[in-house]
């Protein structure tokens, strides 16, 4: 049987990539050693193949058609389409890994969960800019889950935390002898596109770092569930960590690092979340 | 409320293709999307404050710097919007 062997986040932001040139050292080497530090527990942990929770920034989904949640089953899937990040991230396709993206497809269906699914996703910079930075060599076959967390209306926290528990026992239960990590990207807050943007609302960042520490998942939901509304939009993606959390059995986490980065734009965090046993 | 085409328009010019049209050529880009007349001429004008109760935030952040904006003066433009709070006063907008 497939076993989890760790469950990761980190934040993920286009300026990175964009300015990196530019940044200020202080800026590249807290990106640097946060990025750096997930990937090497990633590659300690050996993972046969990695799920990577994160939002579509309107690539592959528009208003015509957005589901809250689309699991990717294809054995491939396509590259970032961004050219401020293709330069450095230079995968025009990535490998995924279809008999996984199907089993937790057919998990979820068969427990009343009704995602949308994915034959070949194109994985944009919140897939890929963690990738690129953690240095992963080689990069094993993604499993994308995407979460809608762009566009109202979105999923609950608490659908969230339902549906990392699910992706945890999908994991349990595929029959095949798989080392199998999950890595939630984005987050934490910031503004994109709105009044504020470039402004980190700290406080919201230091609640949710405590409430994952803590690992009280009900709390963590109705905390989160009130308090994302008062912050930028971009705080949204804190979903992709509460489907991380319920995925790693609501143990609470360890925080590597946080630091929240005006020049790009991110309340910028890094956590390894404990696993039971 | 939110406009369909606005931001449809928005999503389409990720592509390289329809920008390098539209810087060209703006006016003959934006016939092809049906809105009206007043967001016309604020996507015309560079209205944010015309245009950003009508579009996604992440959209509205993408064409503005497809467009050549500099991030400056699209967040100094942001932040005078009317009803503009500090971050833990407000309400997102989701989007």
């Amino acid at each position: 049987m497939a076993s989890l062997v760790g469950v990761f986040a980190a934040s993920h932001g286009p300026m990175i990539a964009r300015e990196w040139e530019s940044l200020s050292p202080p800026t590249r080497a807290l990106v640097t050693q946060g990025f750096e530090s997930v990937g090497q527990r990633l590659m300690k942990a050996k993972p046969d193949v990695l799920v990577i929770v994160s939002p579509d920034h309107w690539v592959n989904f528009f208003l015509n058609n957005f589901p809250a949640f689309c699991v990717g089953i294809g054995a491939e899937h396509d590259g970032p389409p961004e050219p401020f990040l293709k330069k450095y991230f230079n995968h025009p396709v990535l490998a995924g890994h279809a008999g996984l993206g199907r089993h937790i497809m057919d998990t979820a269906l068969n427990r009343d969960f009704d995602p949308s699914m994915s034959h070949r996703l194109t994985l944009d910079h919140g897939f890929c800019l963690p990738l690129w930075r953690m240095g992963l060599d080689p990069i094993p076959p993604i499993v994308p889950i995407v979460v809608n967390e762009v566009d109202d209306p979105m999923p609950t926290m608490r659908r969230c935390l339902a549906w990392g528990s699910l992706l945890k026992s999908a994991i349990e239960t595929y029959p095949e002898d798989l080392r199998v990590a999950v890595l939630a990207t984005g987050g934490l807050s910031h503004f994109i596109g709105e009044p504020g943007m470039g402004q980190i609302d700290e406080a919201f960042d230091r609640t949710c770092i405590s409430l994952f520490e803590n690992g009280d998942p009900v709390t963590l939901a109705s905390t989160l569930e009130r308090d994302v509304r008062h912050t930028g939009n971009g705080g949204h993606e804190v979903r992709n960590w509460v489907v991380a959390h319920a995925a790693a059995g609501s143990q609470g986490f360890e925080l590597i690092s946080y630091a929240p980065l005006e020049e790009i734009y991110v309340g910028c965090a890094f956590a390894e979340w404990r696993l039971p046993g | 409320m939110r406009d369909y085409w606005l931001n449809k328009l928005f999503f389409d010019i990720q592509q390289p293709e329809l920008a390098a049209q539209y810087k060209k050529d703006r006016e003959a880009v934006v016939s092809r999307y049906p809105m009206s007349a007043e967001l016309r001429r604020a996507l015309l004008g560079d209205d944010i404050a015309g245009l950003a109760p009508h579009v996604n935030a992440y959209l509205l952040r993408f064409y503005f710097a497809i467009c050549g904006m500099k991030d400056a003066e699209f967040i100094r433009r942001l932040n005078e919007l009317p009803n503009t709070n500090k971050p833990n006063e407000r309400v997102s907008r989701h989007g």
